[in-house]
């Protein structure tokens, strides 16, 4: 006799969080808090990814092959004001966009990093680049002895679009997300989820296409010929490449690769936000306080005044946020997990309630080195 | 003059026990608070008009008290006692305003917390034997109440341990006073450095050492120190702060006023053993510092530690050595009250002082990061770390005692290096490293609280750029207290390193010296 309950996987350090998958639940638990929390943090989230994303796609756009960028942050307005607001450090972090980026074509999968290694596309860049540089001796002679050079920066330029175009739609999602909340239409974990999944899903398909104007005529690096679309070639690689896996670079931490302190496999890292200690403690890994320093200029106030009611006010505020956002990447993974289930989780069918059980448990296995549990105890 | 420092306390203690008992204690604080400010601004006024160059009493104050026993009210101040009186002021302000605002009976803490400056005060202030000795043990009173009452968990056991140690601290006193007095057929307990030199030497080595006992458990010196950590584990953070940074140095004090000032030739005859004693007491000191949990018993060895050099300094007896004697009193003051304000702030906010179970307050979002730095700064100008005032005070108290004795000057140089050892340790465990989750909701260390500490921590730095600035007031002082012909010839050729060691302090390296001691 088959039945439909699925033995329990009481051996599994995090059996709590496959049993509540699989009842239609989310990584995080469902409580008003959490709730109030995710929506806040998803809300300053949304701002900044707006200005993440604008950047990321003027400098694909704008700052195609320029070799010394200097300004590429200015979004083209460079002043006199701007420019010592920036040195005065009053501005967003772009560069923790970059950082994301890198570590998205340094990890590469997908169907994006596929296509940066055919023939098409080194034609199309190889045109691209003729024309950029037309008339420039120097940089034709520098590109005909290392052809690879440039090549490779059409390369960051097309991650650099395809990042932006990835956190435009993200964006858009956050920001319509704490309306819905700012109605009254959200209540609960489990609903966030289902935004964040119905947003994936209604843009899956939203083909990621990038070009750029040079002599007044259009030059395709990404054409839509290529098939790369929204969820395959860009959320799937950022969430292995930036929740996940993340590099074992930019902190204080040393790690010495020769002892085996970093896996050799780049797939087993385990330096993702999933994993960022929110206390700063210089650990490696894209410092997560940039992004944090970014949000906290955009907190909605009922999360400002939540966060003020904690020990230490607003001295721990980037850690309070790092929490927050830690739990909200969980609720924005749950949706990934439950967006690429080979089966809808209430689903009452053996086999198919088996194969989630399948495809769930490598997840889990990966999590377990996360902060899954800090995200659902602190309070 | 003089006066003022010590019946302004004391009527500010009597005006706090005429209050009503209900009145909140914040408002105690206030009062308190409002006369130890007094106090201090007092004591600056006396610092405009003061002048040291003449090394003789000043502001002398002498009135007849109880002439059958021949005790005379007769205060003075002079080069010795003035940077004394000015830690005194100092550190009874940083006391209160330290005390935490909410607290118990805050009318007899407060009224407590007065009486012990103003006994501090006359100790220091006094020109008569037994006017030392009546506020000597005066002060033994309150500090043994703040003690008992507002203590730790084994308050009573401590407070009980000191007032035995203090007690007899003070009969040895006395009865080497009396006995001065009684074998000179004097008429009066006046304080005259000529009174035992017409003794023989036996004599007044049977007369100095009850005395030096006496005070040599009040610094305290092993092995009579033992009182010391269980007084200040149990103590609460504004007593230990005034124990660490000014009743020791009563003890310290009565070594060069009395040890040295009445009985010189006694005091040169037993001087090596003097300083080997205050090696081995630099060196035990040190050597318990690191076997500590406590974050305050390290603190307190490490008092044991640092008064010794005192000792050293006290028993070569040049100039240099007593200049540098007093130099590191108020060093020690400065530094021992910052190590016990910030241990006190760590113990207010963690709810422990264990290196073992604290970790990782250096974080800088959910820690105690200005704490913990200036915490790493106070364990640096302990350490003797240069620019601060500990290594200008431990520079001249070495470059004073080694030319006399070598080899103990040489040990207790191995304490200050071990001095670095246990404040690392104790730092590494404690504020380094990540911050455990039990430590992660720690509490706001408000600006207030930070603040005594700051105002210590400007102390230290700026003594220790400009040492001149305190070496003035004493050198004149302590250069016409040492007459002793033995120590002439090191005393000149010391003295002239002496002037040099300061300048370097100051930014300017002197060449090396070329006497051959």
């Amino acid at each position: 006799m088959v039945t439909a309950q699925l033995k329990p996987t009481k051996r599994h350090p995090l059996s709590a969080y496959i049993e509540r998958l699989e009842a239609g639940g989310a990584l995080l638990a469902d409580s008003p808090q959490n709730v109030l929390e995710v929506v806040g943090i998803l809300k300053s989230y949304g701002v900044v990814l707006d200005a993440y994303s604008r950047n990321l796609v003027y400098i694909a756009d704008h700052q195609f092959l320029v070799l010394l960028p200097f300004f590429k942050y200015f979004n083209g307005q460079v002043s006199l004001p701007r420019l010592l607001a920036h040195w005065s450090h009053d501005r967003l972090n772009f560069e923790y966009a970059e950082y994301c980026l890198k570590a998205m074509f340094w990890h590469g999968g997908g169907r994006l990093d596929a296509y940066l290694d055919t023939a098409e596309f080194r034609q199309l860049a190889i045109a691209a680049i003729r024309a950029r540089w037309q008339g420039n001796w120097l940089i034709q002679i520098v590109d005909r002895l290392f052809p690879d050079f440039l090549l490779e920066q059409v390369r960051v330029m097309a991650y650099y679009s395809g990042l932006g175009q990835f956190w435009r739609v993200m964006s858009d999602m956050f920001l319509a997300l704490s309306d819905r909340y700012d109605r009254g239409e959200i209540h609960s974990i489990p609903q966030v989820v289902q935004h964040i999944l119905d947003g994936l899903v209604a843009a899956a398909t939203q083909p990621i296409t990038y070009g750029v104007q040079l002599q007044g005529q259009n030059y395709p690096i990404l054409p839509a010929t290529a098939g790369l679309t929204f969820l395959a070639d860009t959320a799937v690689p950022y969430v292995e490449a930036v929740f996940l896996r993340g590099t074992p670079f930019l902190g204080t931490v040393s790690y010495n690769a020769q002892a085996y302190q970093i896996p050799n496999e780049p797939a087993l890292f385990t330096y993702g936000a999933l994993y960022a200690d929110p206390l700063p403690i210089g650990g490696s890994g894209i410092p997560p306080t940039l992004l944090m320093q970014d949000m906290r200029h955009f907190l909605p106030t009922y999360l400002h005044d939540f966060y003020r009611q904690s020990p230490r006010q607003a001295d721990d505020l980037r850690v309070q946020i790092c929490q927050s956002f830690q739990k909200s990447m969980f609720c924005v993974t749950t949706a990934a997990i439950q967006g690429l289930a080979p089966h809808p989780f209430t689903t009452t069918d053996p086999e198919a309630r088996a194969a989630n059980r399948a495809y769930l448990l490598p997840w889990l296995n990966r999590l377990q080195a996360s902060q899954i549990e800090r995200a659902n105890t602190v309070p | 003059m003089l006066s003022v420092l010590i019946w302004g306390p004391f009527g500010g203690a009597l005006a706090l026990a005429l209050l009503p008992a209900d009145w909140s204690p914040a408002r105690f604080r206030q009062i308190a608070l409002a006369i130890a400010s007094l106090m201090l601004l007092w004591t600056l006024a006396i610092a405009w008009q003061f002048d040291p160059a003449p090394a003789t009493w000043q502001f002398s104050e002498s009135l007849a008290w109880l002439p059958p026993l021949g005790l005379r009210y007769s205060l003075g101040l002079d080069g010795l006692s003035f940077p004394l009186i000015c830690l005194n002021s100092l550190l009874t302000v940083i006391a209160i305003y330290s005390s935490a605002v909410e607290r118990s009976r805050p009318r007899f803490y407060y009224l407590l917390l007065l009486l012990l400056s103003g006994s501090v005060a006359g100790a220091f202030l006094a020109r008569d034997l037994l006017l030392f000795f009546l506020f000597y043990e005066l002060e033994i009173v309150p500090l043994y109440f703040l003690i008992a009452i507002w203590g730790g968990q084994r308050r009573g056991y401590a407070a009980m341990k000191f007032l035995l140690y203090t007690a007899i601290s003070g009969i040895l006193v006395l009865a080497s006073f009396l006995g001065v007095v009684w074998l000179t057929a004097a008429d009066s307990f006046a304080y005259d450095p000529q009174l035992a030199q017409t003794l023989p030497l036996t004599t007044q080595l049977l007369l100095l050492l009850p005395l030096l006992v006496g005070l040599l458990i009040k610094i305290p010196i092993f092995p009579f120190h033992t009182w010391l950590p269980d007084a200040h584990v149990e103590a609460s953070t504004p007593v230990s702060v005034l124990l660490a940074g000014v009743l020791l140095k009563l003890g310290t004090y009565g070594l060069l006023r009395f040890g040295i000032g009445l009985f010189l030739d006694a005091w040169v005859a037993i001087a090596p053993w003097l300083a080997t004693l205050a090696a081995i007491s630099a060196l035990y000191g040190a050597l318990s510092a690191i076997a500590q949990q406590d974050m305050k018993k390290v603190v307190a060895y490490s008092s044991i530690a640092h008064m010794a050099y005192i000792l050293l300094a006290a028993a070569a007896s040049t100039p240099l050595s007593l200049t540098a004697a007093v130099f590191q009193m108020v060093s020690h003051g400065l530094i021992s009250a910052l190590l016990f304000l910030l241990v006190g702030v760590v113990y207010a906010k963690t709810g422990s002082r264990d290196v073992t179970v604290l970790r990782g307050l250096l974080n800088p979002e959910r820690g105690l990061p200005l704490v913990g730095s200036l915490t790493i700064l106070a364990a640096m100008a302990s350490a003797g770390i240069p620019g601060m005032v500990g290594f200008i005070a431990e520079f001249m108290v070495f470059r004073g005692s080694f030319p006399l004795f070598k080899i103990q000057t040489l040990w207790c140089m191995v304490g200050t290096g071990l001095t670095a050892v246990y404040f690392l340790l104790m730092i590494n465990r404690v504020f380094f490293g990540r911050l455990p989750e039990t430590l992660a909701n720690l509490p706001r260390v408000q600006w207030q609280e930070r603040l005594p500490a700051v105002v210590l921590t400007l102390l230290i730095v700026i003594f220790g750029v400009q040492p001149g600035w305190m070496v003035r007031w004493s050198e004149p002082q302590m250069t016409v207290l040492v007459v002793s012909p033995d120590l002439q010839a090191s005393t000149q050729a010391v003295s002239s390193w002496k002037s040099q060691a300061v300048r370097f302090a100051a930014g300017s390296a002197p060449p090396l010296p070329v006497e051959d001691f």
